[in-house]
C-alpha cells in the first residue's frame, strides 16, 4: 500500500477505505480522487455507505483499512479537530445555546484569532449570507432556511479546504430546496472550496455535481461526470437507480458486426459491446435502454422493437411518461416530449424500438 | 392523546382531590406552625398574643446563629462534593459508556440501594464506618492503616460520608437525563469546526447540562437539609443542624421553638430554590 504524501493537487484522495460494524461491512475498498475545487456528490439509497464515507473524511470514524489524504497529507490517524475540513450535518447541528453570532464566530475562536478579527469577519460573514439581522437570535427562533444558511456560514468562515455536507438541504422544504441548490452551487464555484456532497437525490446530484459516486452495497458502483454515469450506466444497479431506464435482464448470444445478440423473454436484441470483451455465449447479463430513446411505430431499419401495451400515461410538462406492459409481464418505460400531442391512450397497444447504439451493456456488479 | 383541555370544567375537577389534599396535608400544617411561631405567653393556646419575639430571641442567640452558618457550610460542602461526583458518574454512564447492556446494568446499581427508605439506607452506615465496621477492616486488611480510625463514625467526616453516597444519585440523575437530550450530532459538529474535547465539554456539553446541574443541586441542597435521620444515626449526639434543633425542642416540649425552626429552615429552602430558578428556568427543562 502505498504510504507518505498523495498528489498535491488533489483535495482529497481515499485509498481503498474499509469500514465495519461487527458484521455489518458499511464501507468496501472505496477509493476516491477529488481535485481542486471540485464538487462531488456521493449518490446512493440509504444504508449505503455514502454517510459512512464522509464521516470518514471527517474524522468522526475511523476506518479499518486504508488511506485517507487532504490536500496530499495522511490525515487518516487525525482527529476531526486536526483536518483542514468543516461539515453541514443533516439536521443542522447548531448549538441551542448560542446566538446566531456566537455560532458563526466559533470556528474562528477555535483557530485563536483576535477577539476584534473574529467580530469584523463574522459581520462580514452574516452579511454575505444575508443573515445580519438574525445575529443575536437563538437556534429555537429561526426557520428551516435560516438555520440552514447559519450552519453554512458556521462551516464556511474558517475557509476549510473541503466542505462536508451530509444531506445538506433534506431537511428543508421541497420549494426551498432549488433555490438553496443554485445558490450553493455559485457559492461552491465562488470559493473554490471543494464539497463532497451526500445525497439519495439524484435530482441534486446530477444538477450540482462535477463528479458523481454512485454507490450501493458499501461499494462504488459507478463514478465519473454526471452526462456520463447518465448516458451510460455501467452496472444493473445505477441502471434502475436512475429514473427513466429500461433495464433488460438476458443470455449473451454471437457478436456480429460488433453488435452482440441478447436473448430476453421479450424478445431478441442486438446491443453494443462498449468497451467491454465479449462474454461467453449463454451467460447472463444485463443491458439498459434510456426512456427517451424509444421509437413508436419503428420501421424496418430499427432492429430493436418489442410490442406492448400501455398501462398509464402521466403527463409532466417537459415530458409525458407512458408504463406499457410486454409479454410475460416486463414493463417498459417509454417518454415522449411533453410538448408534442400526446399518440398512445391507456389500453393501447404499441410497438416500440429503439437503434441498438442506444443500448447500454452493463458490466457485472463490483465483487 | 389527552383530550382535556387545560382550564376546562374537567381539567378543574381533575386538579380538586389532589388539590384538597395538598391544602390539608401541606397548607394548613405550614400556616398552622407559622401560627404558633408566632405565639406570645406560655400556654397551649389559641388565645395567645401574636408576637415576634420568639425569633429576635432566637436569632440574638450566636449559638443558634453559628448552627444556622455551620448547617449551610456542611450543605454546600455536600452539595459540591455530589455536583463533581455526580456529574462525572453521569458522564461516565451516558457518555463513556457505550454498551446499552452495561449501561442498564451501571445504572441500576446506581438505582437499586434507593428502593430501600433512607432510614434504612442511614443506618446501614454504622456498621460500615464503626471502629470494627467494613471500611476499617477493609483498611486494615489491605495494610494501609495498622490501628482502626475511630473518626468515621460518630463524627461530622462520617455524616460526610453517609450523606455524599446517599445524596450522589440526586445530583446525577438530572444531569444523566441532560446529556441523554444532547444530539450527538452537536459534539461531533463542534469537532469539526477544530475543537479539542475538552473545549467541546466546556463550551457546548456544560452548558447544556447546566439545568440538570442546577435541578440536582436543589434536590441535595433540600435533602441535606432536611436530613437529620443520617446526623443522628452516624453523627451519635455529638452534631446537630438545624433539622436536628427542630427535634430538640420538640421533645424539649419547646413547641415555640419548633416552629421558629421550622419556619427557618423553609425559609432557607425557599431561598435556595429561588435563587435557583433565577439561574435556570426549569420549566424550559425537556421542552
Amino acid at each position: 500500500m502505498p504510504e507518505g504524501p498523495g498528489i498535491a493537487q488533489l483535495d482529497l484522495e481515499l485509498r481503498h477505505i474499509r469500514k465495519r460494524y461487527g458484521d455489518f461491512v458499511a464501507v468496501n475498498d472505496v477509493s476516491l480522487q477529488v481535485g481542486k475545487g471540485q464538487f462531488v456528490c456521493l449518490l446512493g439509497p440509504s444504508g449505503c455507505g455514502k454517510t459512512t464515507t464522509l464521516r470518514c473524511v471527517a474524522g468522526l470514524e475511523d476506518p479499518d483499512d486504508g488511506d485517507i489524504l487532504i490536500g496530499g497529507r495522511q490525515v487518516t490517524n487525525d482527529p476531526p479537530w486536526k483536518r483542514d475540513i468543516a461539515m453541514m450535518f443533516q439536521d443542522f447541528a447548531l448549538f441551542p445555546h448560542m446566538t446566531v453570532a456566537k455560532q458563526v464566530g466559533f470556528g474562528l475562536e477555535m483557530l485563536k484569532k483576535p477577539k476584534a478579527q473574529i467580530t469584523a469577519r463574522v459581520a462580514e460573514v452574516l452579511k454575505a449570507f444575508e443573515i445580519a439581522h438574525l445575529a443575536e437570535r437563538r437556534p429555537s427562533q429561526l426557520s428551516g432556511g435560516q438555520k440552514q444558511r447559519v450552519a453554512l456560514a458556521r462551516a464556511m468562515i474558517t475557509e476549510p479546504r473541503i466542505l462536508l455536507l451530509d444531506e445538506p438541504i433534506g431537511a428543508l422544504d421541497y420549494s426551498l430546496r432549488e433555490t438553496v441548490m443554485l445558490e450553493l452551487k455559485a457559492l461552491q464555484k465562488r470559493s473554490g472550496i471543494s464539497f463532497i456532497w451526500v445525497t439519495h437525490d439524484q435530482n441534486e446530484a446530477f444538477s450540482l455535481g462535477d463528479h458523481v459516486v454512485v454507490m450501493n452495497h458499501a461499494k462504488i458502483e459507478q463514478q465519473g461526470a454526471p452526462d456520463e454515469v447518465l448516458a451510460r450506466p455501467r452496472t444493473a444497479f445505477v441502471a434502475g437507480f436512475i429514473q427513466g431506464n429500461n433495464v433488460f435482464a438476458g443470455k449473451a448470444g454471437m457478436v456480429r458486426d460488433g453488435l452482440l445478440d441478447v436473448a430476453t423473454a421479450v424478445g431478441n436484441f442486438r446491443v453494443p459491446l462498449l468497451d467491454l470483451a465479449a462474454p461467453t455465449p449463454g451467460s447472463a447479463l444485463t443491458f439498459s435502454v434510456r426512456a427517451e430513446r424509444l421509437i413508436e411505430n419503428p420501421d424496418e431499419a430499427v432492429p430493436n422493437r418489442v410490442a406492448l401495451h400501455c398501462l398509464t400515461v402521466e403527463y409532466f410538462g417537459a415530458f409525458r411518461r407512458h408504463v406499457l406492459e410486454g409479454p410475460g409481464g416486463m414493463v417498459v418505460k417509454y417518454d415522449q416530449f411533453g410538448a408534442l400531442p400526446p399518440t398512445i391512450r391507456e389500453g393501447d397497444a404499441v410497438t416500440l424500438g429503439w437503434m441498438p447504439e442506444n443500448g447500454v451493456l452493463h458490466r457485472a456488479p463490483p465483487a | 392523546m389527552s383530550t382535556i383541555r387545560p382550564r376546562s370544567a374537567a381539567a378543574f375537577w381533575l386538579a380538586v382531590p389532589a388539590g384538597l389534599w395538598m391544602l390539608l396535608a401541606v397548607v394548613l400544617p405550614v400556616l398552622l406552625i407559622i401560627w404558633v411561631s408566632l405565639w406570645g405567653g406560655t400556654s397551649v393556646s389559641p388565645n395567645n398574643p401574636i408576637t415576634v419575639e420568639n425569633y429576635r430571641r432566637f436569632l440574638s442567640n450566636e449559638n443558634y446563629l453559628w448552627l444556622i452558618g455551620d448547617t449551610l457550610v456542611q450543605t454546600a460542602m455536600i452539595m459540591a462534593i455530589t455536583g463533581v461526583m455526580g456529574y462525572c458518574i453521569a458522564y461516565f454512564l451516558t457518555v463513556k459508556v457505550t454498551s446499552p447492556a452495561w449501561r442498564l446494568a451501571l445504572f441500576m446499581a446506581f438505582v437499586i440501594p434507593f428502593w430501600t427508605s433512607t432510614l434504612i439506607r442511614a443506618i446501614a452506615f454504622v456498621p460500615f464506618l464503626g471502629t470494627n465496621g467494613l471500611l476499617n477492616q477493609a483498611l486494615m486488611t489491605l495494610g494501609i492503616i495498622e490501628t482502626p480510625i475511630q473518626a468515621f463514625l460518630y463524627s461530622r467526616l462520617g455524616i460526610s460520608m453517609a450523606q455524599v453516597s446517599l445524596y450522589t444519585l440526586l445530583a446525577s440523575g438530572p444531569v444523566v437525563y441532560m446529556l441523554n437530550s444532547i444530539p450527538p450530532a452537536l459534539r461531533e459538529a463542534a469537532m469539526t469546526l477544530k475543537a479539542p474535547p475538552i473545549i467541546v465539554f466546556w463550551r457546548v456539553i456544560l452548558p447544556l447540562t447546566l439545568p440538570g446541574i442546577i435541578i440536582g443541586q436543589v434536590l441535595v441542597f433540600l435533602n441535606v437539609l432536611a436530613d437529620f435521620i443520617t446526623v443522628t444515626t452516624v453523627g451519635g449526639n455529638k452534631l446537630a443542624f438545624l433539622g436536628n434543633l427542630v427535634l430538640l425542642f420538640y421533645e424539649g416540649s419547646q413547641i415555640r421553638m419548633t416552629a421558629v425552626v421550622s419556619v427557618l429552615l423553609m425559609i432557607l429552602m425557599l431561598a435556595g430554590v429561588a435563587t435557583a430558578l433565577r439561574i435556570v428556568d426549569i420549566r424550559k427543562v425537556g421542552s
